[in-house]
């Protein structure tokens, strides 16, 4: 059935999204990531190719952002305590050692490609700062860890 | 009477003075938060007012400081002023724009309310007292003990928006919107 013929809205291709691809991933973080790399850098356009062929491309595009919107926003606005388990448990999920995903993130910051168009700036500047903190935390703990028990 | 009167015009002319005085000092640094902040056209959407009370609560400071690290005590210090100051940059960023705004409004306007326009230059002028106290005090001392003034601050600017925003004339109608109905 050609997708055209469907009249679907935003919202259902939001909810269809959450149900099933976000659904998939563990972490509120690691959906962040996600959704941020179905984002065209040059365009700023979002593409999902199981989304566009259920519902619409500009409307799987919409649904794509209002995620990306939802889900920055939670993240930004939550405790640090709470971030840093986000962060933990995304360095966990990834096949690399967690040193090296650890030392790339604070090298290279890629966190900052996460944040949506027209974000608030001081609300992007947040989440930068508290990913930051997030990463410094779990590095000292890694640290403290490695020095032993007289290390602390 | 009089000299009480002087001092107290000398006080304010005073305080104006440090609030721009801070205000140019911290506009003329060169850096990408400041500028964007500045910026009219970044920055669309509008700071939600959850945000003032994360940035200038403790709950995140009494995490970190439970964990017994000076080195991560001091980035936390570092980074939450720099998110702060941000925010101060843009609120009062965004209330000059308003009051530009209002002004331009005010001048085409015929039938301007007196009593209203002094409301507004009252709240304008308290607002960038409040910003220029804030930017000084979060420098000195960090946000941490700032909530309540960053409270006020954040309600004062969210008045002046809505009654800037009731002020400005309605957009025209596109050729496209009246054509569709």
């Amino acid at each position: 059935m050609d997708p055209t013929d469907k009249p679907a809205t935003v919202e259902q291709a939001h909810d269809d999204l959450v149900r099933h691809s976000l659904a998939k991933i563990s972490g509120d973080l690691a959906r962040l990531i996600y959704l941020a790399s179905t984002r065209d850098y040059n365009t700023g356009k979002y593409h999902h190719d199981g989304l566009a062929a259920q519902f619409r491309p500009e409307i799987a595009c919409q649904a794509l952002e209002m995620a990306h919107r939802q889900i920055f926003g939670r993240i930004a606005g939550c405790p640090l305590e709470r971030l840093v388990g986000e962060v933990e448990a995304y360095v966990n999920s990834s096949p690399q050692s967690r040193r090296e995903v650890l030392e790339v993130w604070q090298k290279l910051e890629p966190y900052r490609v996460a944040l949506p168009l027209n974000v608030n700036i001081a609300v992007a500047q947040l989440f930068i700062s508290n990913i930051k903190l997030a990463l410094a935390v779990l590095q000292h703990r890694r640290e403290r860890k490695a020095a032993g028990p007289s290390g602390s | 009477m009089i000299g009480f009167a002087s001092l107290m015009a000398g006080v304010v002319l005073l305080l104006l003075l440090v609030a721009f005085a801070a205000n140019g000092w911290m506009a003329a640094r060169d850096s990408w938060e400041a500028r964007i902040a500045q910026d009219d056209n970044a920055g669309a959407e509008i700071c939600p007012p959850e945000f003032v009370g994360h940035v200038f609560s403790r709950q995140d400071w009494e995490f970190i400081r439970g964990m017994r690290a000076p080195e991560l005590a001091a980035l936390f210090q570092q980074e939450r002023k720099r998110v702060a100051l941000v925010w101060v940059r843009q609120t009062s960023a965004m209330i000059q724009r308003a009051m530009r705004e209002h002004a331009t409004a005010a001048r085409q306007s015929k039938n301007v309310d007196f009593p209203t326009e002094l409301k507004i230059w009252r709240q304008f002028v308290s607002l960038v007292l409040i910003c220029g106290t804030l930017s000084l005090a979060i420098q000195i001392a960090g946000p941490l003990w700032l909530a309540s003034l960053a409270r006020v601050a954040q309600r004062l600017s969210e008045q002046m928006t809505n009654v800037q925003s009731a002020f400005r004339p309605a957009p025209p109608v596109s050729a496209d919107a009246a054509g569709s109905e």
